[in-house]
This record gives C-alpha cells, structure tokens and sequence, in this order.
C-alpha cells in the first residue's frame, strides 16, 4: 500500500504528511527549551551569589551566532534551489550549511576546552581565585595529593576492591618521583604469613572464601536459633508471670514446648555439629585462615608504596591515612597535598572584610594595588553615578568593577605574565583554606550547570540536524531524479529544524553571553 | 556544476503551495536580505550590551532590548526562512496551541515564584 501525502499536499490541510509532523515535533521542542530557559530565570532571580555578567568571551558566542545565520540563509536556498530544479545550487548551498554546522561545532569545542583547562578555587571566606594548576606529571604531584611511605594497607574482605591501586606511582629516579606504575603488581604479607601478588583475581579468592565462611555461620546461628526458639518461648513466659502485665504460667504448653525443643534439638544436632566441625576447619585451614575476619591488614613486600590522589578518588584523609569509599585503608604519609594555581583573577565580591581576605595571604604583593585599583573603580563609579555614594558598596556593578581584578591589573606585565603562565610561581593554596575547587565545568555554579546544559543540548540538535541535512545531499541525487519535489519537501522538513535550531541560540547568545 | 541535461525539468516549479511560479534569483535575493537583517540585529544586540545602561538610569534597557532584538530577530526567522508568512491553517492552530502552553508553563513558574499558598496560609 502507498501511504498518500507524503509528496503533495492533503487537500483539507493543504500541508504534506512530513511538515504536519516537524510542526508537532518543533512545538514540543519549544515547549522543552521554554522550560529551561525559565529554569535559567529561576537561578537568575534566585541566586545567592553574583550572577556572572559579560564572563563569558563575546567574540566566539558572537561568530558562532553569525555561522549559524549563514547556514540559515543556505539551507531555505537550498530548498529554493530545488524547487527551481537546480541540483549544483543545491548541493552547494547544502555543503555551506554543513561546514557551518562543523564550524559552530568547532567553535563550541573550543570554548568548552577553555572552561574545561580554566579552574576555579573558592576559600573558606568567600575569596575567589581564578586560574590555571599545575596539573600532575612524572616530576610532580601538581594539583593532586601525593601520599607516600605506605607499608601497609587494610580490606575489608565483604567490600574492597583492588581499584585504588591504579593510582599507584612508582619513583623512576631522575626527577620522575611520580612515573605511572603501569602493570607492576605489588607483592603483601598476609597476616598469617603468607606472600602473595596483590591482584584482582587473589583478593578475589579471599573474598569468596570470606563469605563461604560467613554464609556457614550465619546458616549455623539459623539452624540454632530454630532449634532454641521453644525453649526461648518458656523463659519469656516465667518471666511473664511477674511482669507489669501479669500472665498466669501454662504448665501443660510449657511442657509441649520444652518436648518440641527437645526433639528439634536431637534432630539437628548432627547438621549443627558437622556445621561446628566445618568452622573449626576453617580456622585451622592454611587456605581460609586470612578469610576468617572481615578485614584484613596486608604489610607491603619491599619498597614503601606511593599514590596519587585526586580528592574524588577516596572519602577522606588525614596526615597518616588514607580511607577510599571501599573501605580500603592506606597508612603511611601525606607528602605533598597544596593545590599550585597560577591565578589570573581575584574576586573578592563574597568577603566580609577585603582587607583580610586569604587571598593576600598567597599573593601578598598584589594586596596594595589590588585597593589602590578598588580606590579608582569606586571614584570613577560614583562619578558617573552619584547618587550611590552612600549605598554603592551594595551596588553588584561597583562590586564588578572594583572587587573582581584579573591579576595582569595588578602588576607589571612581565610580573604578571609570570604569575599567570610560570609553573615555578604557582603559589601552594592550602586545602584547609578552600571550600571549593574544580575547573569550570557545571559543579562551578548554577550559571555554568545552565550554561552547560542549554548550549550543550543545543549542540545535540547542531549535531543531529547536521546529520540528516547531511543524508539529504549525500544520498537525495537518486530521489531528485526520480521525484525531485519529494527531495525538496524534505530538504524543507530538516530546514524547518535547522531553522529552529538557529532560533533557540539567537536567545541563548544574548542570554548566557551579554545580559 | 550544471546538471541541467539531467535535471527534471521544473514544470512544477512552484512555491510551496504550487500557486505561484518561482522567481529563483528574487528569492534568493531575499534571502539574503533576511540573513543581512539578522547580521546586523546581531551587531546591535552586541553593542546594546555594552552601551552603560546605568548611566542614563535605566539599568533594565540592555536585556528589554537584547530580548527585543532577539524577538525580531526570530520573527524573521520563523515569517521568512520558515515561510509562516503563508503557511496553512494547520500549523497556525499547533502553534497556537504552543503559545498557549508555553505561556502557561511561564505563568506556572511565575506563580511557584510568587509562591501565594506559602503566603495565603502565613498572612
């Protein structure tokens, strides 16, 4: 059976089957970016801390929203070509619109890895520090915490897992005290005294002779706790006798009671002694004896043992331990745990008292002229507006103005240039010190979440108009030459969403990048 | 690249209700002009963002226009590229129904902002 309409138009809706249905599907996409684009609202008007303005970089937003108007242009002229039966102009205009779309994509990438190599540290007093680590190498723990001298480390035999290891670091020598640790296992003392490789399918081993003892156990307390139970039942109710709530004491069920637990018990006692008699063997079982307690102390063989650690790879630490989420517990010492930042900004907008921010307890040379520069933003301001003069410490573009200083202000350009980029005058922030600390990705703040999400979910569409505007030009030649108007009807289809597509930025450029 | 030999001859060659016959070169040309609109709203959203607002004492001015121009902007858009300035009875009623929704799903994040049970019951 044909299905009618899918090349011309239903005479009662004077519309094809296909735009019937991108008209349903764009209403439903509206209906989406509306949403967020209220949540965006929310935050906006919600937020408890200064909203960025003018953060983002304009000029990557501002030519991404012009490669998007050409693609618009190329791809509704792509249509016209074909209804005037012009395949070259087509192709052509097909071809634009798809290097715009790898273009924007490409723009967007860009900006993304910006955000992503850019880091962000908020202290304990509001002080904010912008800029760029020194990341982790052979030579350096960089932004991680190094924690070394481990002789010895603890599982726990119903939870552990042998993941924490990949974060080992073996010391190469030669200023490669942190070199990867790729394949070498690591031989452990049990507490028994066995030496073994301590690998996955070992500690594996363990685990299951672990819980092939616990599961014995428990099926032992279960076998007595059935056979007791009767007996049980006849001291609560003497007990009962005398209670708040007195009960008269029944002879004849205690009686039935006890013969039950009598019986019960003459009846188990063979399982519950062979039940006895196994446990007893694992005890003294060379293979089970470091299975019998649920965690289990490993001493390491040869040299002290080094990790790398980002602060979301473990729970918690402290000077001496390390605890990962799985229960596995690493003693010896932490050796270097401070975060070097090349900070390129200071925001000071969220601190009681500027003067005694952390922030100049790292870079107390920029201290003077970071107040000196407030001095002139705070004049300037109240020049052009004077009637703010006695509540401008409140005003959120004073705050802008003079309380958030990008550091090549604040010094000398070779001084500057030095403390952004050099690696050797990273300063050591402290971890005590921070509240916070991660690169500019969604956790930084709603804004970036929002920010992230909308323009990520808008290049989805990018992506996925790009596709099927792309199956149009490359495989439409045999569907052009057999039913040219049915080409062009879905080259209108995917230039309806393409054109949707371009819509949804034309708000999120102004949106995220200007107001 | 000149297919003419092998394209189908445009007989039917209409616009998209196959009332009138294209003028492909006029509709180009149009085209054109739309996109040159968009540049240039584009251009002027950017310098109404930088133009201090404050100064004048109208802080609101930068996003009343910078959503003023991005309506504008859209409304190209959709009456042009996406050819809503004759299109036919049906798409008119789905998006009528989109606006409505639409607008309702802002009054219902303008009322959990407001929150009036919360202060119905405190008052």
């Amino acid at each position: 059976m044909e299905i009618p309409y899918t090349v011309t138009a239903r005479p009662d809706t004077g519309l094809y089957n296909a735009k019937v249905g991108i008209w349903l599907f764009l209403a439903s996409e509206v209906m989406l970016f509306g949403g967020l684009f209220s949540s965006y609202v929310f935050l906006r008007i919600g937020s408890d801390f200064q909203w960025p303005f003018h953060e983002l970089t304009v000029l990557p937003g501002f030519i991404n929203t012009m490669v998007l108007i050409i693609s618009s242009v190329t791809v509704v002229s792509a249509w016209a070509a074909l209804k005037a039966r012009r395949y070259g102009w087509y192709q052509i205009n097909m071809i634009i619109t798809l290097l715009c779309a790898l273009a924007f994509m490409g723009i967007k990438s860009f900006e993304y890895a910006g955000k992503f190599s850019h880091y962000s540290v908020i202290m304990h007093d509001g002080t904010v520090l912008d800029g760029h680590p020194v990341h982790e190498s052979e030579g350096t723990n960089g932004d991680k915490i190094a924690f070394s001298g481990v002789q010895s480390f603890s599982v726990k035999l119903d939870k552990s897992t042998t993941k924490f290891m990949r974060h080992r670091r073996i010391n190469a020598g030669a200023g490669q005290p942190f070199a990867k640790a790729d394949g070498q296992t690591v031989r452990v003392r049990t507490p028994s005294g066995v030496e073994a490789e301590f690998t996955e399918s070992w500690l594996k081993d363990l685990k299951k002779k672990f819980r092939e003892i616990e599961n014995t156990r428990s099926d032992l307390a279960t076998l007595r706790a059935r056979v007791e139970a009767p007996r049980i039942r006849v001291e609560d109710m003497k007990r009962a006798v005398t209670g708040n709530f007195p009960v008269p004491f029944d002879a004849a069920k205690a009686d039935t009671l006890l013969a039950k637990h009598a019986s019960l018990k003459a009846d188990a006692a063979p399982e519950i002694a062979e039940l006895e008699q196994k446990i007893a063997e694992f005890g003294k079982s060379e293979a089970y004896k470091d299975a019998t307690a649920a965690v289990l102390k490993l001493e390491v063989v040869g040299d002290p043992l080094t990790f790398v650690l980002n602060e979301r790879d473990f729970g918690k630490y402290n000077a001496g331990e390390v605890i990962f989420r799985d229960d596995v517990v690493l003693t010896g010492q932490v050796q270097g745990d401070k975060i070097p930042l090349m900070a390129d900004l200071i925001d000071l907008r969220d601190v009681k008292d500027p003067e005694k921010s952390l922030a100049w307890k790292y870079y107390p040379d920029l201290k003077e002229e970071f107040f000196k520069h407030r001095d002139e933003a705070t004049a300037a301001f109240l020049q052009k507006k004077p009637q703010h003069a006695n509540d401008y410490e409140e005003n959120a573009d004073w705050k802008r103005a003079a309380l958030r200083v990008s550091v090549d202000k604040l010094a000398p350009p070779e001084v500057a240039k030095a403390l952004m980029k050099d690696p050797a005058k990273a300063v050591g922030i402290e971890r005590s010190d921070k509240r916070f600390y991660s690169n500019f990705s969604p956790s930084r703040s709603p804004y970036y979440s929002i920010y992230f999400l909308m323009t990520g979910l808008h290049g989805l569409h990018v992506i996925g108009g790009a596709l099927v505007l792309g199956y149009f030009l490359f495989t439409g030649r045999k569907m052009y030459l057999s039913n040219p108007e049915h080409l062009a009807n879905r080259v209108e289809v995917g230039g309806l969403f393409w054109h949707f597509v371009d819509l949804v930025w034309i708000f999120l450029f102004p949106v995220f990048y200007l107001l | 690249m000149d297919h003419s030999h092998e394209s189908p001859a445009p007989t039917d060659a209409h616009d998209s209700h196959g009332h009138e016959p294209m003028d492909f070169a006029k509709t180009i040309r149009s085209y054109l002009k739309v996109g040159g609109v968009l540049i240039f709203g584009t251009i002027l959203t950017v310098a109404v963002a930088y133009v201090p607002w404050m100064q004048f004492g109208v802080h609101w001015a930068d996003t009343t226009l910078g959503l003023l121009i991005a309506t504008v902007k859209v409304s190209f858009v959709c009456l042009l590229f996406m050819h809503l300035n004759h299109e036919r009875g049906l798409v008119y009623k789905v998006l009528l129904f989109t606006m409505i929704f639409s607008a309702a799903m802002m009054f219902l994040f303008v009322l959990a902002y407001l929150d009036p049970i919360k202060h119905a019951i405190l008052d």
